[in-house]
């Protein structure tokens, strides 16, 4: 019952994103943005359900899921650590914060810890470059990040619950 | 119009690619992602020329380059052969499973290089993409990025959008696309299609998606025939043979 | 507490930097605490408000905080010195001397930031604006002249002589191509189709850029002049403002933005009486770096995966929805209003032969002020670095500069008296790029720098063509095997030949270019590529399998720096000693010798 009642309540809330958008194709784009904010991830049906609105092939929605960076397929964990690799970030060491995490945690760059807690990913630059190199945490910012400041933030996290 | 392609000149219409006035004129420039069919679509840039508008060189890929004034064009400068053997080292350090690119590699006099993965035989030239496209059925497209893009059905599963056609696996350059036929059945990408069989030869010739997908069309025509493409000749021929008989 | 003559003005305005770099450190609680100690404000002689500011540039020194008209900046400023600063600045009127800004090297206390060298030598067209109004209002803009340039243009003169303007002033497209934008607007206006399309390139991917970033969180009605002028310039009826979704406050900004400029009458139909109809669009990126090309950027907005196509017909022709189509960067666009108020001449009258006006760069990496700076074009290297940016951090080695983003060029330090510009950047086997300036110092390793922007463009190499694709990958696979010590000599003659192909064969910029960072540290750091290969040794200590640190008992004092900062454990030593590292526990992390203030930590 209470899958039954989740999965239609998944459903609506596709609907909705979906529906407050005009059927146009260039419209995908913006449509899979809200579902990935929605749901921190793209589940199947939203993308079969964006294919319909668009009248886009799903392989090619399935295509831009896959292309672009801001999509996910797989839910994520319930803390997103972002280390920025941007280029000031990554003279300053920020490949010796992702080796830390690994140490720690035991994923990469793109995984998540098999407990859902934790999800590692890089970005770009997020323009912070005075602050390299950065570490986001769920949002928070993290300015000028050593290995023994990475393993507080990730104890810290472990700690909280939701 | 009139523009030179190695040396010799040669009537174009402007817009028309460069490929396609060479191809007309007999020059042949080397392609690994060009059909007719389709035009072409600048991703392997194999046909890469180097063609000179006053005075000015530069290289281009013949495939979509549109003429639209006076040109010279030359298809086999060392600075192009230079490119040309530099792809197919790249094509083959990628698919070195591929007889293709085995083949290429010795013409080309390539030097040794070690490849990704040995079993690898897809060049992503997306002839097959295209080709599903034609068909109308969009079962597979490009996914993911940079080097690790490839081409897949969504979510790497049975496409409902299928049909079993096998147009993507006909028309790849390199054998990439398994199809296996065993009793009866067609598996393809991750499905598994019943066959149809050929009222003459008894063969099984096509999935049944696919000859239903016929029928609906030739019904239509009054000729609701399931007949391989072989024996339909044959049927053709015979009754082309008959015609002739009245005449004389 | 130095005594300060209190202007006695009519009002006081508090600005508050809220740039991303200071955001991250705290300002929004800055501002916060700022309005709340404001409210009820019986206490100051004069009208005194808060307002939260787009970046100022000096993001090193952030949150800063500026009181106007006094003219007074607080740098590094926190929720709790709100209280102090209303108590002894706002009220008795007196300098926090602990808040002004100090010259690293001088040692001088400034009241002003402009007093500074990082702001004198600098020359404010593009960010004209930002960290002095509050890009949320309308009315800020409008009171430094925001569209007065629209309506100049609308009201006295006809759409050619628009295109003649920017024309004449030399402007060249700030998104790296440097494409006279003058030329891209007649194209496009001499085409006969109709409709036509304008789009605002804001798709800044750049790691190390931020200043497109700035310009829209900070001064968004620039932008929308830019393109509202354009879309009268070539008759275009539609306009699409393509911005990183990343960018959050950028975009929340220009949502405001375009509300705000439909209500004066900016944008809609019929605008400012005339027979121009014109509105403007926001469209998310999805986070893809090739995206910053024109035609994936078109193919992205068009709601397909970001792949270029051949350009052999230029946008201008056949663009947006085969359309033609003007596309520029967000800077370019911020450059527009300059050019039609100031006029043509004026603005030529900055920069070089070549190169006109200025050109923004982020001032980012091993220099001492981090931040945005804007300067006239032909300003040297070691201007921008020595003289605005204050040096290297730590007293330590310049080495390189790498310019112009991952497909950019690492400059080295023969060629810092490089007047900069699009052409002698392009000379140098770089290029201007979105106006990135990354400075590295002996601690960083060339080889793995090059290794850093290839790996960058294999994830960010859309996959469509087989050199871009292809070649990245084994340029990649070459240049990790050279920092893991398993390069040959032979490995260098294959990475040259294959990055030849790949300039020339590629489909669009972005492969053409992706070589730039392995020919040009080849070109200038061949030694280094030499050193990796034939001693297997990483002179800058960065690659982990070439890399042993030692400390020198010479220069040692035992302060115990760098054992405190070991996150291994792995430095030992009793105090005024000299230490010593253990090589079975050292993760090579780099910690001790970044830390040492007596470069007693060595490479080996």
């Amino acid at each position: 019952m209470a899958v039954n009642s989740q999965q239609a309540a998944d459903r609506q809330a596709i609907e909705k994103i979906v529906n407050s958008y005009p059927p146009e194709r260039r419209f995908t784009l913006a449509i899979m943005q809200d579902l990935q904010k929605h749901f921190n991830y793209l589940p199947k049906e939203a993308l079969q359900m964006t294919a319909v609105h668009v009248k886009a092939p799903l392989s090619a929605v399935f295509s831009m899921a896959t292309f672009y960076k801001a999509f996910s397929l797989v839910p994520k964990g319930r803390v997103i650590l972002k280390v920025c690799d941007g280029t000031a970030c990554h003279i300053k060491g920020s490949n010796v914060m992702i080796d830390e995490i690994y140490k720690t945690l035991g994923i990469k760059p793109g995984e998540t810890t098999p407990d859902g807690e934790f999800s590692l990913e890089t970005v770009n630059c997020l323009g912070a470059c005075a602050l390299a190199p950065v570490l986001v945490a769920n949002e928070k910012v993290y300015a000028k990040i050593t290995p023994a400041v990475l393993r507080d933030v990730i104890k810290k996290y472990q700690g909280v619950e939701q | 119009m009139k523009i030179r392609i190695d040396g010799m000149e040669t009537e174009v219409t402007s817009g028309e690619t460069i490929l396609e006035a060479a191809r007309r004129a007999g020059i042949d420039i080397p392609t690994l992602c060009y059909s007719e069919a389709f035009g072409g679509q600048g991703v392997c840039r194999f046909c890469m020329v180097e063609i000179e508008v006053g005075g000015k060189k530069r290289l281009v890929a013949s495939c979509t380059y549109p003429i639209t004034e006076e040109m010279e064009v030359r298809t086999a400068t060392p600075a192009v052969k230079e490119i040309r053997r530099n792809l197919v080292t790249l094509l083959y350090r990628r698919a070195p499973d591929s007889d293709l690119m085995k083949k290429l590699f010795q013409e080309y006099n390539c030097d040794r290089i070690e490849p990704v993965d040995p079993e690898e035989s897809c060049i992503m030239c997306r002839l097959c993409v295209k080709a599903c496209e034609k068909v109308g059925a969009n079962a597979i497209s490009t996914v993911l990025r940079g080097t690790e893009k490839r081409v897949a059905t969504p979510f790497d599963e049975g496409s409902e959008e299928c049909v079993g056609c096998s147009a993507c696996a006909d028309i790849c350059p390199t054998g990439a696309i398994p199809v296996k036929e065993e009793d009866g059945r067609r598996e393809i990408w991750h499905r598994s299609f019943e066959m149809s069989r050929c009222e003459e030869c008894g063969k099984h010739y096509t999935t049944q998606p696919v000859s239903e997908h016929v029928k609906e069309q030739t019904e239509l025509n009054s000729s609701s025939e399931n007949i391989c493409p072989g024996c339909r000749r044959k049927k053709l021929a015979a009754e082309m043979a008959k015609v002739r008989l009245h005449v004389d | 507490m130095i005594k300060h003559q209190v202007n006695n003005p009519e009002e006081r305005m508090i600005l508050v930097c809220c740039g991303t770099g200071c955001l991250a450190n705290g300002s929004g609680a800055v501002y916060e605490e700022l309005c709340r100690a404001l409210e009820g404000n019986d206490r100051y002689q004069v009208k005194t408000f808060a307002k939260a500011t787009g970046c100022n540039g000096l993001c090193e020194k952030g949150p800063l905080v500026k009181i106007m008209p006094d003219d007074i900046t607080y740098c590094h400023v926190q929720a709790e010195d709100v209280s102090e600063i209303v108590e002894e600045t706002l009220i008795k009127g007196e300098l926090i001397k602990r808040l002004m800004y100090r010259d690293p090297a001088t040692k001088q206390y400034y009241r002003s930031h402009h007093d500074t060298d990082f702001y004198k030598k600098q020359h404010k067209v593009a960010l004209r604006n930002i960290g002095e109004i509050d890009p949320a209002q309308v009315q800020d803009y409008l009171e430094r002249g925001g569209y007065q340039a629209l309506e100049k243009a609308i009201k006295t003169m006809t759409p050619e002589e628009v295109i003649e303007e920017v024309l004449n002033a030399g402007l060249r497209g700030r998104g790296g191509g440097g494409f006279p934008t003058g030329l891209k607007w007649k194209a496009c206006a001499a085409t006969d189709k109709q409709p036509r399309y304008v789009i605002c390139n804001g798709d800044e991917g750049d790691p190390g850029a931020f200043m497109d970033r700035s310009i829209l969180e900070g001064d968004p009605h620039t932008v929308l002049e830019g393109l509202i002028i354009c879309a009268y310039a070539i008759g275009a009826s539609m306009g699409y403002i393509y911005v990183r979704d990343e960018y959050d406050l950028a975009v929340k900004n220009l949502t405001t933005a375009i509300k705000d400029a439909r209500k004066c009458g900016y944008l809609g139909r019929n605008i400012l009486g005339s027979s121009l109809s014109f509105d403007i669009e926001i469209v998310r990126g999805g986070g893809a770096f090739v995206c910053g090309e024109e035609t994936a950027l078109i193919n992205s907005i068009q709601g397909n995966v970001g792949e270029p196509w051949d350009k052999y017909i230029f946008p201008t022709e056949k663009g947006l929805w085969e359309q033609p189509t003007v596309i520029n960067n967000v800077e370019t666009w911020a450059n527009v209003p300059v050019i039609i108020n100031a006029g043509s001449d004026k603005f030529a009258s900055i920069g070089t032969e070549g190169s006109k006006g200025t050109k923004v760069f982020s001032l980012v990496g091993k220099v001492v002020n981090t931040g945005l700076v804007e300067v006239p074009m032909g300003t040297t290297l070691r201007e921008i670095i020595f003289e605005i940016g204050g040096g290297i951090q730590k007293g330590r080695q310049f080495k390189a500069v790498q310019t112009g983003g991952p497909s950019g060029g690492c400059i080295p330090e023969k060629l810092l008296d490089l007047p900069v510009d699009f052409d002698t950047l392009s000379q140098a086997g770089s290029m201007m790029g979105s106006g990135g300036l990354i400075v590295m110092d002996d601690r960083t390793c060339m080889v793995e720098v090059a290794r850093y922007y290839v790996n960058f463009l294999a994830g960010e190499s859309c996959g469509k063509c087989v050199p871009c694709r292809e070649g990245i990958s084994l340029l990649l696979d070459i240049l990790t095997r050279i920092c893991e010590g398993k390069g040959k000599l032979e490995d260098l003659d294959l990475l040259e030949s294959m990055s030849k192909t790949i300039q020339q064969a590629a489909l669009c910029a972005l492969g053409r270019t992706a070589p730039n960072p392995v020919l040009s540290t080849l070109q200038y750091f061949r030694d280094e590529y030499l050193e990796h290969i034939n001693n297997h040794r990483c002179p800058a200590g960065v690659c982990k399998e070439l890399t042993e640190f030692y400390i020198d008992p010479e220069l040692c004092n035992g302060c115990g720096r760098c054992r405190r900062k070991c996150p291994a454990d792995a430095v030992t030593g009793e105090k005024k000693k000299a230490h010593e590292i253990d090589l079975s526990k050292c993760i090579t992390c780099g910690e001790c010798i970044n830390n040492c203030k007596f470069q007693a930590v060595k490479v080996k």
